[in-house]
Formats: C-alpha cells, sequence, structure tokens
C-alpha cells in the first residue's frame, strides 16, 4: 500500500517522537521532585545496547525490552547513589555517568562486533528478536489515521497511556503531589515525615527505566541493531525538550512532536529535492544536507530562547 | 579502587589483567616517544580541562567545549589556508591563527552567555545544543568554504608549512603548543589564588546569593570566565590544526567532552587539572598501544576508566565535604536557601 507524502510525514514524526516522550516523561518526574539527570544520554545508549544483546541473546524482543529497562534503571542507581544519596552535584555525575555509558557501550560493542565477526553472525535481529510495527485491528483501516497513529511500533502505544497516566498522576494524586512537593519545597516533606532521599532514588531509578526503555526503542524496534553512540544527541534535546515543555505533560508532548516533525521533515526534504518538480525543492537542491540536520538543534535552541522564560520551574531542581 | 573495578572487568572478559598494564604503562611511559606521545595528547585536554574548569568554577556549567573547540579549528583553518598568504612569517601567521581560534571559540562560549543573560536558557542545554549545531556548520564549511580543492571528501587542504607549529622532537607529534598551554595554566593558578577577579569569579561560583550579597558583580563575572573558558577551548582546536593535524574534518576526537572529565578530577584547579590531563593522556596513549596489539583491546576502555575515575572521586569529594559541612559550615546553604 502506497502512501501519501503527509501520512508518511505524520507517521514518522511519531515514530520519532515517541522515544523522546517516553524518556522525557521520566526526566520530567525526575525534575519535579528536584533530580535533573544529565546523564539521560548515557541512560538511553546503556539501555540500547543491553536491549540489543539481551534480545540477541535471548531470541526474544520482549527479553530485549525488559533489558533495556533495566540497564537503565542500573545506571541511573548509579547516579541516584551518588548524587541523592552521598550529595554530588547532579551536574557533575550526570556528566560521569554519560561519558561511563559511552565508554562502556563502544568497548562492549566492538568486543560484541570482534566476536561475531568470528563467529560470522549478522549483527541484524532477526523478526523474533526485535518488535515490528503493530498495525491495530480496525483503527489502521482509517484513512491518513491509520497508517500515520495507529500502525507503529508496540511501545508507542504504551508510551501514549504512560503519558495519560503520569499527567493523571501529577495532577490528581496525594502520589504526584508528593513529588512536586519534593522539588519545590524539600524541607517541608521532610517536615511531612517523607523521607526526600528514598523518594527521589525512587523517582531516578524509574526515570532511568523510561530512559533505558526508550533506548531499547531505538535498537530494537527502530533499526533492530546497534551503532557506536547511537543516540547522538537525543537524551540531550529530551532534556532540553522537557523545559520546553514547562515541566507538564502536554508541554513534553508538543515539543516531541514538533522536534519529530521537523527532523522527519528535513529528512524528507532531503530526499525531496532531487526528486521533485516543485520551484522551491529544486532550489533548495544546493543547500549543504548539513544544513539539514542541524535544523532540530537549532529549533531546540530557539524554542528554548522562546519560552524558557515564561514559567520558574522546581524550586529545588539541582540542589 | 576504580582501577581495581576496571581491571576485574578487564579479567571478567579475558584480558589478562597484567598484560594489559604492562602494554598500557609501555604505551604511555615506557619510552621517550610514549612520553611524548602522551603529553602530545594531554596537551588538548589540559586547554578543554581548563575551558570547563574555570567555568564550572564560577558557577557556569559549560558543557560545550567540544562545540568551542570546533569552532576555534576551524576559523584556525580558515585564517591558514584562506585568508592569509601561505608565505606569511611563522612569528606573524602562527600567532595570529591561534589568537583567531581563541576568538572563535570565545564567541561561541559567549552565545550561550547572551541566552542565558536576556532569555534564561540554561547554559548547561545551550552548550549541548550549540555542540551539534557547531559540528553541523564545521561539516557544512568543510563541504565549502574550506573544502580542499580537487576532492569531495569533508576535508579542508593542508595547512601550510608556515603555519605548523615547531615540533619539539623528532619522528613524535609533540609540538611546542604544550608551553602556550602549561603557560596559560599557570596563569590561571595565579589568577586564581592570588587576584580579587580570582576571588570574586570562584566566590560567585560557590555561592551566587552571597557574593551578590557582597557586592560582587556576579553577572559580568560569570560571563568573563565563560569567555576565558570558551577561549581556552577555541585554542586548544586551533592548537590541534596547527601542531597535530595540519588538516581539518569534522572528527576532531571528543576532546570537548573528555575536558569536563579532566577538570573534575583536577577539582576545577589549574595544577589539578594539568595531573589530570597527563593521566587521561597517558591512559588515552596505552589504549592506543594496547589497541594495536595482538590483545585488540577496544580503545573506549580508556573511557570506562574515565568514567569510574570520575565518579569515585566525586562520592569520595561528596562524603568529605559533607564531613566539613557537618561541622557548622552548612549555615551557608540555609542563608542561600531564603534568599531565593
Amino acid at each position: 500500500m502506497s502512501i501519501s507524502v503527509w501520512t508518511f510525514l505524520a507517521r514518522q514524526t511519531i515514530t520519532a517522537a515517541a522515544p523522546m516522550v517516553l524518556a522525557g516523561l521520566g526526566e520530567l518526574i525526575g525534575e519535579l521532585a528536584g533530580v535533573i539527570d544529565i546523564g539521560i544520554e548515557g541512560l538511553m545508549l546503556s539501555g540500547a545496547l543491553a536491549a540489543f544483546l539481551t534480545a540477541f541473546a535471548s531470541g526474544h524482543g520482549l527479553a530485549g525490552l525488559l533489558g533495556g529497562i533495566l540497564a537503565g534503571a542500573a545506571m541511573a542507581g548509579i547516579f541516584g547513589l551518588c548524587s541523592t544519596i552521598f550529595g554530588a552535584d547532579q551536574i557533575v555525575v550526570g556528566t560521569a555517568i554519560n561519558i561511563l555509558a559511552l565508554g562502556a557501550t563502544g568497548t562492549i560493542w566492538m568486543l560484541f562486533q570482534t566476536w561475531s565477526q568470528s563467529h560470522q553472525l549478522s549483527i541484524h535481529l532477526t523478526a523474533a528478536e526485535s518488535f515490528r510495527r503493530l498495525p491495530l485491528p480496525g483503527l489502521a483501516a482509517i484513512p491518513f489515521l491509520g497508517p500515520s497513529v495507529f500502525d507503529q511500533y508496540t511501545l508507542v502505544y504504551v508510551t501514549a497511556a504512560m503519558a495519560i497516566g503520569v499527567a493523571y498522576l501529577l495532577k490528581h494524586t496525594r502520589l504526584g503531589l508528593a513529588i512536586r512537593a519534593m522539588g519545590d519545597a524539600p524541607e517541608t516533606c521532610t517536615a511531612a515525615g517523607l523521607s526526600v532521599k528514598t523518594w527521589r532514588l525512587t523517582v531516578t531509578i524509574f526515570a532511568g527505566g523510561c530512559a533505558g526503555a526508550a533506548g531499547a526503542y531505538l535498537s530494537i524496534m527502530q533499526t533492530h541493531s546497534f551503532a557506536q553512540n547511537m543516540t547522538d544527541g537525543i537524551g540531550f534535546v529530551v532534556l532540553a525538550l522537557v523545559i520546553f515543555g514547562r515541566w507538564t505533560v502536554r508541554g513534553l508532548i508538543a515539543g516531541c512532536l514538533l522536534f519529530g516533525a521537523i527532523n522527519s521533515l528535513q529528512q524528507t526534504l532531503q530526499a525531496a529535492r532531487y526528486t521533485s518538480h516543485s520551484a522551491v525543492l529544486h532550489a533548495m537542491r544546493h543547500l549543504p544536507f548539513e544544513l539539514f540536520q542541524m535544523l532540530p538543534y537549532i529549533a531546540a535552541l530557539l524554542a528554548l530562547a522562546i519560552f524558557a522564560k515564561s514559567r520558574p520551574g522546581p524550586k529545588s531542581l539541582a540542589k | 579502587m576504580a582501577a581495581g573495578v576496571v581491571l576485574l572487568m578487564l579479567g571478567l572478559l579475558g584480558f589478562a589483567p597484567d598484560h594489559v598494564l604492562w602494554l598500557w604503562y609501555r604505551g604511555s611511559f615506557g619510552s621517550r616517544y610514549a612520553l611524548a606521545d602522551t603529553f602530545t595528547k594531554a596537551c588538548p585536554l589540559l586547554l578543554t580541562g581548563l575551558a570547563a574548569a574555570v567555568t564550572f568554577r564560577a558557577g557556569v556549567f559549560n558543557i560545550g567545549a567540544q562545540g568551542q573547540l570546533l569552532m576555534g579549528a576551524a576559523m584556525a583553518v580558515a585564517m591558514s589556508t584562506r585568508w592569509l598568504s601561505p608565505h606569511t612569517a611563522p612569528w606573524v601567521g602562527i600567532p595570529l591563527c591561534l589568537l583567531v581560534g581563541a576568538m572563535a571559540g570565545a564567541m561561541w562560549g559567549l552565545l550561550a552567555s547572551m541566552l542565558e543573560v536576556f532569555r534564561r536558557v540554561p547554559i548547561v542545554l545551550s552548550t549541548i545544543l550549540l555542540n551539534f549545531a557547531a559540528l553541523y556548520l564545521v561539516k557544512i564549511l568543510l563541504h565549502s568554504f574550506l573544502q580542499a580543492h580537487g576532492t569531495s571528501a569533508p576535508q579542508s587542504s593542508q595547512v601550510p608549512g608556515n603555519f605548523c607549529l615547531p615540533i619539539l622532537m623528532k619522528y613524535t607529534s609533540l609540538h611546542a603548543g604544550i608551553f602556550l598551554a602549561v603557560a596559560i595554566a599557570a596563569i590561571l593558578e595565579i589568577v586564581q589564588t592570588m587576584t580579587v577577579f580570582g576571588f570574586q569569579y570562584t566566590a560567585t561560583g560557590l555561592n551566587h546569593a552571597a557574593a551578590k550579597l557582597a557586592g560582587i558583580p556576579t553577572m559580568s563575572r560569570q560571563i568573563q570566565a565563560m569567555l576565558i573558558g570558551a577561549a581556552c577551548a577555541g585554542l586548544a582546536g586551533a592548537m590541534q590544526i596547527l601542531g597535530v593535524a595540519h588538516f581539518m574534518t569534522a572528527k576532531m576526537g571528543n576532546y570537548g567532552y573528555a575536558g569536563i572529565a579532566v577538570a573534575l578530577l583536577g577539582r576545577l584547579d589549574p595544577i589539578g587539572v594539568a595531573i589530570a590531563a597527563i593521566f587521561f593522556g597517558a591512559l588515552d596513549a596505552g589504549a592506543q598501544r594496547a589497541e594495536e596489539s595482538q590483545l585488540g583491546l577496544p580503545h573506549e576502555t580508556a573511557n570506562v576508566i574515565k568514567g569510574v575515575v570520575i565518579l569515585v572521586m566525586l562520592v569520595a569529594g561528596a562524603w568529605s565535604m559533607r564531613r566539613t559541612l557537618r561541622s557548622g559550615l552548612w549555615m551557608a546553604k540555609d542563608d542561600e536557601a531564603s534568599n531565593v
């Protein structure tokens, strides 16, 4: 079935936005509780590799996803231990986690490649080991919406459900109130008998699980393989988008969709300017393609420049 | 402890730890050439380490050394291969290129500072995003203005001989730039410990609210720290071009990111940063040796060691800090909270 350019764009946008929303939900809850985890990039990277290796070894995609979540949570545990429990600076620990993850995944991946070459094994996952798109029965037949929204990876649907759940949790439950209080007035929480350290550590590990799952999405769903430093800054963009969304689930989703749209648009434009007959696209032929690759980051910067001032974030962030 | 963790890991992965250590030593300190290699690799790390240390000390989380380094390198290439005649005398051309590189880095850092001052964009984020912007900008330049004639690869022309930094030792890349790097570290150490300016920006980083209350122009101190730090990173880029690579591709190594680790390990103190840079340089030189050997140990292992070392350092540092804080100093933090 061939689909129109717009449907394709919408579909790519959602596919690109989903892992960012997933990782962003964890980061959002963490930041509301007063923990900013710069190491999210490293968590995603660890999750991506762990998911690939688990899926490869076990032969099951679901086991891979679990492996990714556990790896992300474990790395976040190290982060939480150093920052929340031992009281080291969050930004600094996060940076260390990023370096550690880059080194560890790089080392393991290169060793794995050498090993798989000597055993003549493919570094691409089979259908059983990875996830494929899952068209929802019935809904996928709707024109435009069907192929764009309801023909996605399973984790996209889970992410959507989670977003609704997290939004409800933060706004309407005692737990959500406690999390937000943790970020705005940790002293009050201590006075009210809540252990700030325990709660922040729990939230951090949950966020790590989210980031790990997002990493798994990149490796075992989108590409069916792994590549050195495959997250390529997505984690950092997620950090920017959480702030862009003013620490709300709605804002975060809007930001991720916007970013995903710009990203898929730039990819499409890059390809289309050579095939299309449109005069505008034709004129773009002479632009360097790196200009298009730069676009999402510039957009994120601009978005921050425009919106960062409007509403203050959690008062005790990174303290 | 960190070394123990890493050696244990190596053992688990099936590499004989003692053999790896031996190779590592041979590749980093084992001979004159190994030593020269260590110092060559330490030179950019010292500068990017200072870039992070100076800014972190002033409470500015400049993660953007990588982007600043790239911009510095690109401008140094533009000067030496495009704007200046290849026959420019070395004593004019080299300082000019290094200066322009440092200034390009400083401007890229200033961009982040301005976004913070005027639009309250957190520096942590803007500098990270600017790293990516710089990377693609440099790639565009290497595909157009800076591209070597007669090639389709994204790389610049060769830097003319007159612009190359003098090599200190035959058959190595150890270049005269290392003297400048060490001199800068020494100057920054003096500034930090002996001048009012140094005291003011350190105070700003330690307790922003208290520093402001004491009449220190915190905002301009932070911007100045950013300018100094980013200039160091830009200089590192220019030096890598004129001293080591002699032409430019977008792959400049991740000295910018490694610099953060160097700064942390050196406890944000210029002398400490210099020691840490040599340590990291030795790690890289040794890792290269271990990779080239029959063992084929990936050089990324060096990054694992770096990460573990920093985490252990941080925890140890935070632990000792907490002891100090318990003895009454924590009042300062309380003051800050009530001022916000």
